[in-house]
């Protein structure tokens, strides 16, 4: 067979669009699972009962005894946190991991396909809120960029990878979105949507993107100053 | 002042130290987002009209990131450029925050624990 034909739209279609998904997907959790315990295995169960006083936290009371004084002291002490100090950015950055996990979960055309897979999948938004998000996404996904580009900050902390990691979380809805609005060739768009989508699945165990099990981890389960949970364990 | 400039670094005590830390270390590390918002939460960059070189992430990345790049192969000169960015730019007062809960300061202190093993160390007299 000649290299033209393997390498044709249909071959590498059927491949993107069947083995590739269940490739990717099971590296994607497999992955994601044993590096997790890996993790977890690096810490020990914490015996000792650490009170943690949170700095600018505020004393637990009940709804009844709760007054606007200490809603606004609640308030006033959310400036001395990041929220505070970069508002925008943190802003952009919980839409952008949110529209990233809910966007092609709660796509249409990814649940035809996975119900036609598996005969069974989630409810969808509809296609022009589904279109929303993802051009919403797209524009934080700017922002990253630029920022990372222009702030003197990040760009002594910056490398190719950090650019790669970015482009690898971007590029599916980029690739989707261009597929959807027809802009150049569909089938072209489509496979390399399918391709940079299970890129990204892969990537989620072995790069930067890991931390997104991170972050519940060392904030909810490991003990430190700034545990949003109760925490159990240590390193 | 540093310790004297011509002694040999023990690069294979290095690479032991690092072996015991390897999992936290590498882990840290290879999280990192490279976000910048840890800034402000440290005083000294707020004190230094916000120079990035003050940032914890900065000062993480460039001394036990860059020792742990070049898998302990650092020379005497590599060691005191990075004991500038641990004991010069930090005073370890470990109230620098992490959005993601990178434990920084015990990043920085094991750099500081691998650049005092070979006498690389601030002195005051």
């Amino acid at each position: 067979m000649e290299l033209s034909a393997i390498l044709s739209d249909d071959v590498i279609y059927n491949l993107a669009r069947g083995p590739f998904v269940w490739i990717s997907l099971s590296v994607c959790i497999v992955g994601t699972i044993l590096r997790t315990i890996h993790f977890i295995s690096l810490t020990k169960v914490e015996k000792r009962n650490i009170r943690i006083q949170r700095i600018g936290s505020i004393k637990q009371k009940s709804p009844r005894n709760f007054s606007l004084k200490d809603l606004a002291r609640f308030f006033s002490n959310l400036k001395l946190t990041i929220i505070g100090t970069s508002p925008t950015t943190i802003v952009v950055s919980c839409i952008f991991h949110l529209f990233l996990i809910i966007t092609p979960i709660f796509l249409l055309a990814h649940n035809i396909l996975i119900e036609e897979a598996i005969g069974f999948s989630l409810f969808s938004f509809s296609e022009r809120f589904t279109n929303g998000l993802t051009f919403i996404f797209l524009i934080c996904a700017a922002y990253f960029l630029i920022r990372r580009i222009f702030l003197p900050r990040l760009r002594v902390i910056s490398s190719a990878y950090d650019y790669v990691i970015l482009l690898i979380s971007t590029a599916p809805f980029l690739t989707g979105c261009l597929a959807y609005y027809q802009a150049f060739d569909y089938k072209s768009f489509i496979i390399l949507h399918m391709l940079t989508g299970e890129l990204m699945l892969m990537a989620i165990p072995f790069t930067k993107i890991y931390h997104m099990v991170f972050f519940f981890v060392g904030r909810f389960v490991l003990i430190n100053q700034n545990t949003l949970g109760k925490g159990s364990r240590a390193w | 002042m540093m310790e004297e400039q011509t002694a040999a670094v023990d690069t294979s005590f290095i690479r032991g130290m690092l072996e015991k830390n390897k999992g936290k270390m590498k882990l840290s590390l290879s999280v990192c987002a490279h976000c910048s918002l840890c800034a402000e939460s440290c005083f000294m960059f707020n004190a230094y009209n916000k120079d990035p070189k003050y940032m914890p992430s900065y000062k993480f990345i460039h001394s036990i990131g860059k020792i742990y790049k070049k898998k302990g192969k650092v020379d005497r000169a590599a060691l005191e450029e990075i004991s500038i960015n641990i004991w010069d730019r930090c005073v370890l007062c470990t109230r620098c925050y992490c959005p993601l809960g990178i434990d920084i300061p015990s990043m920085i202190a094991l750099a500081r624990r691998i650049c005092r093993s070979q006498g690389v160390f601030p002195r005051y007299d």
